[in-house]
């Protein structure tokens, strides 16, 4: 079974034993075991079955490539590709505003607004899912509050769509990207400022110079993560396009509840491999930036 | 001057003195961003507060009939309400209580013994970032279909059938554990980073306490804050997960609105629109603990400290 | 009084100098932030080509100057002037003023060179001469082979002399030091203390160094400026504010300072421990006083026949700071040559003797004056 932390008891026999703490090792036994069983183990048939084969006459698995190859065609493509754009899209949008908002917040001096707009980001980043879908109904759907004060139905708008998707994502992303770029705001020092005017610098300049290539990493993580964020959201369009906006989630979620054909489970194993590949590429950009941005603004 | 001095104190800009024209420039200047600032904060402010506000509107007034709140007087005795409520709140804290029992022991015997394990623990912890939960859903409906498959006639087929138990599904535990483990993590990490434990040990050792003394009343308490955040946060994704229970045909609260929206749009919102004030509610209630924790130890400002730990990429809300 | 003739020969190159040093003037500077007066009316005068250090207490308002100077901050009234032009408008990136700050001030995503080069790439300075200069002053703090490392490669010592090569980078006219040694440890901080010295003195140009280290700023400074509560106490050379410190504050806060019950005397003279000694300064108008002496200026040996008692002995290499109790109440502390303190233990008895010279008289504590 390729469960990829089977192997963390033997390492742990292999730690130097410290005089003081001899079996500390120990109190990590149970996570690791655990993530082997409930994480590893899932991950590993999902892997298992993206690239196997029963053969239904025989009962013999093979190897293939097929299920793959099949999930990056045709619809199951275009969903991968809608997916990407979508949250794409979403996250340069939010990654802007909620700079935005947080260099407005962190240049205030008041402290109250300050504490108000990061509880609220707080809260509102992990506001989402089911209820948010349901508020935006209520706000910009069919019969919602604001489409018909606005008459919007008139002017073309419909909520489940692309742009309906991407306004709903904007309310969770922007709140989360506030809560990555204040403490990189925050981390920005005084003393680069006056530093660069001292050497004759305008504040454009400044930020042309210092301000914006030290908080690239951070801003560009934060992009990173809201992309992953909004890569990996589900329930919001579940609850409101149904099938309307190709997404790799609802496609997925489709074929696992076998309202498409049988026999596409596979397939679906294959797109969550897909999925993991593309979350993965997202971390090991995250990551490095992470690193650098830390090492650079504390 | 030296007596207009003390009055200028609060405001700058707004005395007499400052009539002189090169300070009426620098004034002006100064103002501007602040127009920036008002501009951008306003407009952030009607996105937020109008989906909320409407879906208030939304939920008590019906074009054509006035207003009622039926909405919210129905919500207790609807069908189904309690029952998938109350095993959301089931499944949190059984969520709560699990990842903390496997994290805190973990983390505080990596830092304090094997030190050489800390990166593979930080591994297994952050990894479920990168499998979003439909994937993970996907692996565990595999592994679950490998039950009547292969093992009907060995005991472990009982584990199987007890762990989707429609009453309690263990299953849903598992997997929430699972999303839940990287926010912990970090929470604890973060928590843990900022008390040195092997000296905090030392010192306690030193004063003849015994280990486990040392981590109940020395570590845990100063990792309150930490432990608080994990737990907001895991409570905030179990409630909220939709995609896992509804994939596996389970029935708790997320997956219980959607199932009324269709006969009763306005409860639907009227509930979304409670657990955003419940989630905010629990939030406050939890930077104020901070806040008081702070205030008894020099850490970092507590609402900031709090919300911090709340920036989790991929936040487990699908 | 000014360095600059001296300043021209061991230039390492003609384009590293400033031109000459210029004349800073505070004028009855004023600042308030909130109800804290930072500064409250000072005046002070930086000559051309001197080191002048601002010493005081923290929030004496030192850095606030500082600060004005740089443009960082505006004065609620006053003006700063720099050989004799009205610079209080002139926005911070346009003044004449080299600033090094009190630490993390090197801009993290550039290296060494970048640094150094900044104010440069602002005017579009060609690539190739801002690499030259940068190159130039890199050579000039000591550290040539460095141009390639980031700041979190470089110890705090290192980044701060590239923070000075950078603020030297646009030949300012006046060189701003902004505590810039307080973060390092003891060792580089007495070594960099010396180099930044050397530097300035061979430049000639005219540096203003805020530090709350006395050591720091009699060591380095041609001229040390003592300011309290906003205000300037007293601006002279190291060793006059040493010797004839003008106020009781000055005397306290440089050096240590013994506190001494005395009386005044009907010939204008004091008495104290037993000796009648000249006054220097003015007089108070109550006859208890309280007379300020120097440990230096005390002499205590071991006497069987004393009414002095030695309480601790702490050996400082050439000398010994003997504390010993008076009788009358109070204690006195007295810096006695180690070769001769060897009796001088705990519990001992000794005579304790103030050095014949000019003293400074305060009024006493509850004397009403």
């Amino acid at each position: 079974m390729p469960a990829p932390s089977s192997s963390a008891p033997g390492a742990a026999d292999g730690t130097r034993r410290r005089r003081r703490a001899p079996r500390a090792w120990l109190g990590a036994l149970p996570l690791l075991v655990f993530a082997a069983l409930c994480f590893g183990l899932p991950v590993g048939a999902l892997l298992y079955g993206a690239v196997t084969r029963d053969d239904p006459a025989t009962g013999a698995t093979a190897l293939t490539g097929e299920h793959l190859q099949r999930s990056l065609q045709g619809p199951y493509l275009t969903s991968l590709a809608g997916s990407v754009e979508l949250s794409a899209l979403t996250a340069v949008i939010a990654t802007l505003l909620g700079t935005l908002i947080a260099q407005a917040v962190v240049t205030s001096r008041g402290g109250a607004l300050r504490n108000a707009v990061l509880t609220a980001s707080g809260v509102l980043a992990n506001f989402g899912g089911i209820p948010l879908a349901f508020a935006f109904v209520a706000t910009l759907g069919i019969s919602g509050v604001v489409t018909r004060l606005g008459h919007l139905d008139s002017a073309g708008w419909n909520l489940y769509s692309f742009t309906g998707l991407a306004v709903i994502y904007l309310y969770f992303l922007v709140p989360l990207m506030v809560l990555v770029s204040v403490p990189a705001l925050d981390g920005l020092r005084p003393q680069w400022r006056e530093a660069a005017q001292n050497a004759g610098a305008t504040s454009w300049q400044f930020w042309r110079h210092v301000g914006l290539p030290v908080l690239a990493p951070s801003l560009l993580g934060g992009f990173v993560l809201l992309f992953g964020s909004a890569f990996a959201a589900h329930a919001t369009a579940a609850a409101l396009v149904g099938g309307s906006v190709p997404l790799v989630t609802l496609k997925i979620a489709d074929a696992l509840s076998g309202n498409v054909l049988v026999g596409q489970e596979n397939v679906a194993l294959a797109l969550s491999l897909d999925m993991i590949v593309i979350a993965g590429l997202v971390m090991a950009v995250y990551l490095p930036l992470q690193r650098r941005s830390t090492r650079w603004l504390h | 001057m030296a007596a207009l001095t003390p009055t200028a104190a609060p405001a700058p800009g707004g005395t007499p003195r400052r009539a002189r024209d090169p300070k009426a420039v620098r004034v002006r200047a100064r103002r501007r961003p602040r127009v920036w600032r008002g501009a951008v904060l306003a407009l952030a402010g009607l996105y937020f507060l109008v989906p909320l506000l409407s879906s208030f509107v939304f939920t008590v007034h019906t074009p054509g009939q006035g207003v009622s709140f039926a909405a919210y007087t129905g919500i207790l005795s609807a069908e189904g309400f309690t029952r998938s409520l109350l095993l959301s709140l089931g499944l949190a804290a059984a969520t709560i209580l699990l990842a903390l029992l496997l994290a805190v022991p973990a983390l505080v015997g990596v830092r304090l013994g094997a030190p050489r394990l800390r990166p593979l623990v930080e591994i297994v912890c952050m990894l479920p970032l990168v499998v979003p939960p439909i994937a993970l859903v996907t692996g565990v409906t595999t592994v679950l279909r490998w039950g009547p498959d292969h093992l009907s006639r060995t005991p472990l087929y009982q584990t199987f059938l007890a762990v989707q138990n429609e009453s309690f599904p263990v299953v849903l535990v598992l997997a929430y554990t699972v999303l839940a483990l990287p926010f912990v993590y970090r929470s604890l990490d973060a928590g843990l980073r900022a008390v040195d434990v092997p000296t905090l040990v030392e010192a306690a050792r030193n004063c003849g306490a015994s280990r486990l003394y040392v981590i109940l009343r020395v570590i845990l308490p100063n990792l309150r804050s930490s432990l608080a955040g994990a737990s907001f946060l895991t409570l905030a994704l179990v409630l909220g997960e939709y995609t896992i229970a509804s994939l596996l045909g389970f029935r708790p609260f997320a997956v219980w609105i959607v199932s009324v929206s269709g006969a009763q749009a306005r409860m639907s919102v009227a509930v979304s629109l409670l657990s955003l004030l419940i989630t905010w509610a629990l939030l406050l209630l939890l930077s104020r603990a901070g806040t008081r924790a702070a205030s008894a130890t020099p850490a970092p400002p507590a609402p900031s400290g709090t919300s911090a730990s709340l920036t989790s990429p991929a936040s487990g809300k699908e | 009084m000014s360095l600059t003739s001296t300043a021209t020969e061991d230039r390492p190159e003609e384009g590293t100098t400033s031109t000459t040093g210029a004349l800073v003037e505070f004028r009855g500077l004023r600042r308030a932030f909130g109800p804290t007066v930072a500064l409250d009316g000072l005046d002070l005068t930086a000559r051309p080509g001197e080191l002048l250090a601002l010493l005081g207490p923290s929030g004496c308002g030192k850095t606030t100057a500082l600060r004005v100077l740089a443009g960082f901050e505006q004065p609620d009234s006053g003006e700063v002037l720099v050989d004799g032009e009205d610079i209080t408008r002139v926005p911070a990136n346009r003044r004449d003023a080299g600033m090094v700050f009190q630490s993390y001030s090197l801009f993290p995503h550039l290296n060494a060179r970048d640094n150094v080069a900044f104010g440069l790439r602002v005017r579009k300075v060609s690539a190739a001469e801002r690499r030259a200069r940068a190159a130039e002053l890199l050579d000039l703090v000591g550290l040539p082979e460095h141009g390639d490392r980031y700041p979190h490669q470089m110890s705090g010592g290192q980044q701060q002399r590239v923070a000075l090569a950078r603020a030297l980078a646009l030949r300012p006219r006046v060189l701003l030091l902004d505590e810039p040694l307080s973060a390092l440890d003891a060792k580089v901080r007495l070594t960099l203390r010396e180099e930044i010295r050397r530097l300035q003195l061979s430049l000639g140009i005219t540096t203003i160094f805020v530090t709350h280290d006395q050591e720091e700023a009699l060591s380095m400074a041609d001229r040390v400026a003592v300011l309290n509560a906003g205000r300037l106490e007293q601006c002279a050379p190291p060793a006059e504010l040493y010797e004839r410190p003008a106020t009781a504050f000055v005397a306290e806060f440089v050096g240590t300072m013994n506190r001494l019950a005395g009386r005044l005397t009907d010939g204008g003279q004091v008495e104290v421990a037993g000796v009648t000694l000249p006054v220097d300064g003015e007089l108070p108008a109550s006859r208890e006083v309280e007379v300020l002496i120097r440990p230096e200026n005390i002499t205590a040996t071991a006497d069987p026949a004393g009414t002095a008692t030695v309480v601790s002995a702490s050996f400082f290499g050439s000398v010994t700071r003997v504390l010993l109790d008076l009788p009358g109440g109070g204690s006195v502390k007295s810096d006695v040559p180690s070769r001769d303190a060897g009796e001088l233990v705990p519990g001992v008895r000794a005579t304790v003797e103030p050095a014949r010279r000019p003293v400074l008289v305060v009024p006493a504590p509850g004397s009403g004056a």
